[in-house]
């Protein structure tokens, strides 16, 4: 019937849309005011959120936050029902990312170090979380065959005897004791044992390269080095690029700049680090080689 | 005139489906993102939970700038007498001294804010440490 009036109807009014035409175009007109309206009029503001509607970067401030309140006051089920609020399965993967991005930062030690210890706690995980052990052990010294470091063993202390030798004299200070009394919290002390320029083509910058070796020249994993400059400071710390070796860091430089470097456990400070041309014209960083030797020295010695 | 009535029909159906359609996308289904939406959209309780976060992290790192850009982020029409008002609520309800008084009351002295009841904490009986600008 529609049909036949079409075609009889040439000249005539205007036949009418169908039906289907009609509700699509309602149908695209409302939708796109009622978007309009949503998104742009008189959109959704969140109050009374939770800091789980923060935006990301807010959160990983909060969470950064939640990591020096708890090394604050070591409170971890107020700790928890801070990080509850973020309502986020994957916390112990952003406390990793996290802590990691501060490390590369060169955010401060403690601060890095209160993430790691929060990351460690979630059961997060990172290569370079070993850096910051809740409990920092000097490194053991074992007895080698081509050094004659004496290991600080009991038998190495005299002991007190009913029947002492007349030969051997005791030095007045040393208070004998059957086990030898572990130093508390050990400062390593460092020394320079080599400085030298190196020239790498393809670095895309020069760089001040530092190895922190051990007395028995094994790297050392976890020592702060300290740069500065006239306007600045950076920190940072060994064996964060584990394919370098554990007591390799480095540092970018900028020309025209000179930087001075030690360790903050306690090194000489070398200064007057600048950018030098190489024989072959292009720009040469340094490389810094550091030593514990404090560490090597044995804490109980024998007397005689 | 029934023509008219038929069209109304269709396209008002359409209207309020696709009405209710748009709203329903723009407000659950894919709401606005506010990319830098900060800490005040909190709730009040969760606000006071991050400024003691902020106080305690100011006592950690001594970073005054940080401590106030966090405390201004809170978004509060005047932020520091909202400090102010905290730490001396912090005080008379009691809350624990070390974990949330001292850092509060710390921040707010460094901050430049006084109260007659952050006294006895600025003159250091305790953990100690903040002196008292007392006359």
């Amino acid at each position: 019937m529609f049909r036949s009036r079409r075609y009889t109807q040439v000249h005539g009014p205007r036949p009418p849309l169908p039906a289907a035409t009609l509700l699509l175009l309602g149908l695209l007109l409302g939708l796109a005011g009622g978007l309009f309206y949503a998104w742009l009029i008189n959109p959704i503001v969140y109050i009374n959120a939770k800091p789980a509607q923060m935006s990301a970067s807010y959160q990983e401030e909060y969470l950064f936050l939640v990591s020096q309140s708890y090394a604050y006051s070591g409170d971890w089920d107020t700790a928890e029902q801070r990080l509850a609020a973020l309502e986020a399965r994957d916390l112990p993967q952003r406390a990793a990312l996290l802590f990691e991005r501060y490390l590369r930062e060169g955010e401060p030690a403690e601060s890095v170090r209160n993430l790691a210890d929060l990351t460690r706690k979630l059961g997060g995980e990172n290569p370079a979380l070993a850096l910051f052990n809740p409990t920092p052990e000097p490194p053991v010294l074992t007895a080698t065959p081509t050094r004659p470091i004496a290991t600080p063993t009991a038998t190495l202390l005299p002991t007190p005897s009913s029947t002492p030798r007349p030969t051997q004299t005791l030095a007045p200070t040393i208070t004998p004791s059957p086990t030898p009394e572990p130093t508390s919290t050990p400062r390593p002390d460092f020394r320079l044992l080599s400085q030298r320029r190196v020239c790498r083509a393809g670095e895309p910058a020069p760089l001040i390269v530092v190895e922190v070796v051990d007395a028995e020249l094994e790297p050392l994993a976890g020592v702060e080095v300290v740069v500065d400059w006239v306007d600045g400071q950076d920190r940072f710390f060994t064996g964060f690029r584990p394919d370098q070796g554990a007591g390799y860091a480095d540092f970018i430089m900028a020309p025209d700049v000179s930087y001075s470097v030690s360790l903050a456990a306690g090194s000489p400070t070398i200064g007057g680090l600048r950018i030098e041309n190489c024989t072959n014209g292009q720009p040469g960083g340094w490389e810094l080689t550091f030593q514990n030797l404090r560490l090597a020295t044995p804490t109980a010695t024998p007397t005689r | 005139m029934a023509n008219w009535k038929r069209v109304l029909l269709w396209l008002g159906l359409g209207l309020i489906v696709g009405v209710s359609a748009g709203l329903y996308l723009g407000w659950v289904a894919w709401p606005t993102e506010f990319t830098n939406t900060d800490p005040s959209i909190l709730r009040p309780d969760y606000k006071r939970d991050y400024l003691v976060m902020t106080a305690q992290a100011y006592v950690l790192d001594g970073d005054l700038t940080a401590a106030r850009r966090r405390l201004y982020s809170l978004g509060e029409p005047e932020p520091d007498r909202w400090l102010l008002q905290v730490t001396v609520d912090a005080i008379l309800s009691g809350r624990d001294e070390a974990s949330e008084i001292r850092p509060l009351v710390q921040l707010a002295h460094d901050l430049g804010l006084s109260s007659p009841a952050m006294v006895p904490y600025l003159t250091g009986s305790g953990t100690g440490g903040i002196e008292a600008d007392v006359p």
